[in-house]
């Protein structure tokens, strides 16, 4: 019943999520063949500077479907609304709802602080893995509709290292809200990082290849280089070492 | 082979930062009682609760609930499977509606038990597809009492249960712990400020006064052997020390000496002729005066 | 069956309780060998402790006005037996009241008649 609990408590967070993130694919596939038509347009600004480089980027990319899913949908689209998602998702639970959320008749149940904790995790990192999964499919299923193909594979790839790797957002909110005792402090002070790192690369471009949305991204597979196991790995070690930490803080609180 | 003792605390001490809430807090409940445990405002009792339920971890000293250790975090766990509670702030999922809090309850007690739900349903008048933050304050203390008492517990540890409820109600849920406590092994640990409740449904009473139980005892014996023996004199009153055990509290207003005793009257009456008073009176102590007196300050 | 108690009294509820069961013997409400409630009915009704219920019995079965028969119940006792004992009580009663209407007639009020007896028990037991 804990899990039922949890899903009701976290379904809206999901459910809004998944519509958002099913219309942003659907919208992301229908808006191709009208890219396709302004991109001779496109290719004669010259723009300098780091953020030109990127808009140049991005419109070489498009020129195949495959490069255009990857820069609109996987870098950008995904990436950013899927880890407001991860960090949604990571708000709540015991120390939060203390003012008035039925804490202490939790607390009376035979269940373990561990449990309880897990149960909360398990379920929204199952919500979050769909979130990945299931718009990015949305992509390769309507596809066709616009006289193109995505292959399943790719996004398998994608969407594993997206939840894989953008997993260290939610578990930093889980852990944060095992500190804090309010929802709105974990969730801006983890929106503050995500937003620092994604700007550190335009502003100190050395920083760039270390950033965690390029592995979210994959844009190492995407450029068929391998997959980043590096950062998957580390990225998987540190959420695991943060809702360890998070346990550990909740396992000693005081109600 | 039974503990004697249900809950009992050896010199419980909790601090929150520099707040020492509960100070060298020492009590016993037997099996099979009803304990009230009364005491002012801030004076210890919710934070003894969370701390016999595992909600809070003692600072110091030793508090033990059907002879396990409540500060080890499995021990925990076994006592909340035999304990059932209700918490001052009656707080439940809002979201829920009744039915959905009654079943997610009863999954993790294998004991629950049916046949009591059926009768509370219908006893307290329980909307059941109506949404817990739908209900009114009463309702919800009504609905926190059907989920602690179908349990199957043993144990029923009550922070409160009558706050916010009228006479009526009260006389309802007070009936229903009085015939679950006839019919069932069970004992209730209560904490009210209603002294009346305590007086109507308690034999066993532990009053808390800024963390320290100021007395403990069987209520009958309470009743028995505090007295308030009042002396007047012929000019102002002496102030002498009384060398008899049991006195609780000596005043002096003018011509007149009160002693509150805890132990009886007639070893300090027999003290107090030697100081020659022209009248001496013994009066019988309610639990309501025994209250006051022993937990206003000393001045 | 007519029991009632007060808890706020001041009087113990037990021995509310007692004089209860006493005065419906006297007046017949009960008489010997009919079968007082049981324990725990009877403290649901009252919303009271068993424990008090119990004890209440207990004493009456001390004082020989009961008996309390193992499996069966609590009885009034046989013919001669609870008769005597309320007989004892009754004469008590009439002695007190008779005490205490001269009191009144005096002035003295409720309050202070008890206090009266409380001390006058006091001084005796020493």
């Amino acid at each position: 019943m804990l899990w039922y609990k949890s899903w009701l408590e976290t379904r809206w967070r999901f459910l809004i999520g998944l519509g958002l993130l099913i219309l942003s694919a659907a919208a992301t596939v229908a808006v191709y063949p009208q890219v396709v038509k302004l991109l001779p347009l496109v290719s004669n600004v010259d723009v300098s500077g780091q953020l030109g480089r990127q808009v140049a980027e991005s419109v070489a990319l498009s020129r195949d479907y495959r490069g255009y899913v990857w820069s609109s949908w996987f870098r950008e689209n995904l990436t950013r609304l899927w880890t407001l998602f991860a960090v949604l998702l990571g708000t709540g639970g015991l120390l939060a709802q203390s003012a008035g959320g039925g804490t202490l008749f939790t607390l009376s149940l035979p269940v373990s602080r561990t449990q309880l904790l897990g149960v909360r995790a398990a379920t929204s990192l199952a919500e979050l893995l769909l979130l990945a999964f299931v718009p990015s499919f949305v992509i390769a299923i309507l596809s066709p509709a616009v006289g193109q193909t995505y292959s399943i594979k790719d996004v398998l790839v994608h969407s594993a290292c997206m939840f894989i790797a953008g997993s260290a957002f939610f578990s930093l909110t889980f852990l944060l809200s095992s500190v804090f005792n309010d929802v709105w402090r974990p969730l801006l002070l983890v929106l503050c990082v995500a937003i620092v790192m994604a700007l550190s690369g335009f502003v100190i471009p050395s920083v760039a290849p270390y950033s965690p949305f390029r592995v979210m991204s994959a844009e190492v597979y995407f450029r068929r280089e391998g997959l980043p196991w590096l950062g998957l790995i580390a990225s998987a070690a540190l959420s695991v070492a943060m809702l360890y930490w998070a346990t550990r803080n909740i396992a000693r609180q005081d109600f | 082979m039974a503990e004697p003792f249900i809950i009992e605390t050896e010199d419980l001490r909790k601090n929150y930062g520099a707040v020492e809430a509960v100070r060298g807090l020492s009590l016993q409940v037997p099996a099979g009682s009803i304990c009230g445990f009364i005491g002012r405002n801030g004076a210890g009792k919710t934070t003894t609760i969370k701390v016999l339920l595992g909600m809070a971890r003692p600072t110091g000293g030793h508090a033990r609930v059907f002879g396990l250790d409540a500060d080890s975090e499995n021990a925990s766990v076994d006592i909340r499977r035999r304990t059932a509670f209700v918490s001052d702030d009656k707080d439940l999922y809002g979201y829920m509606t009744v039915a959905e809090m009654i079943r997610f309850t009863a999954a993790f007690f294998p004991r629950w038990r049916a046949d009591l739900q059926q009768r509370y349903l219908r006893t307290f008048e329980l909307p059941l597809d109506r949404k817990v933050k739908a209900l009114s304050s009463g309702m919800r203390t009504k609905l926190f009492l059907l989920l602690a008492l179908c349990r199957g517990a043993e144990l029923l540890i009550l922070d409160e249960p009558t706050s916010g409820l009228d006479p009526a109600m009260t006389e309802e849920v007070l009936r229903a712990l009085v015939a679950h406590v006839a019919s069932e092994e069970m004992t209730i640990f209560f904490s009210s400020h209603q002294l009346a409740e305590v007086d109507q449904i308690a034999d066993r009473v532990v009053i808390i006064d800024r963390g320290r139980a100021v007395v403990t005892g069987a209520l009958e014996d309470l009743r028995e052997n505090f007295r308030r023996i009042q002396l007047v004199f012929d000019g102002e009153a002496p102030s002498p020390t009384f060398h008899a055990p049991g006195v609780e509290r000596v005043w002096r207003k003018g011509r007149v000496l009160t002693v509150l005793s805890s132990d009886g009257s007639e070893r300090i009456v027999d003290e107090a002729r030697s100081l020659s008073p022209i009248s001496v009176e013994v009066v019988p102590v309610t639990l309501k005066e025994i209250f006051l007196e022993t937990v206003l300050t000393e001045d | 069956m007519l029991l009632r108690t007060n808890p706020s009294s001041g009087v113990p509820i037990y021995l509310q309780l007692m004089e209860q069961v006493k005065h419906a013997i006297e007046t017949g409400a009960l008489r010997p060998g009919d079968q007082l409630p049981g324990i725990r009915p009877l403290a649901e009704e009252l919303v009271i402790n068993p424990n008090t219920v119990a004890k209440a019995y207990r004493e009456l079965e001390h004082e020989g006005v009961i008996e309390l028969r193992h499996g069966a119940g609590a009885f009034v006792a046989g013919n001669a037996q609870a008769k005597k004992v309320t007989d004892k009580f009754r004469a008590g009663q009439t002695i007190v009241a008779a005490a205490v209407e001269r009191l009144r007639a005096r002035g003295v009020t409720a309050e202070e008649i008890r206090r009266l007896f409380e001390a006058e028990l006091a001084r005796l037991s020493q």
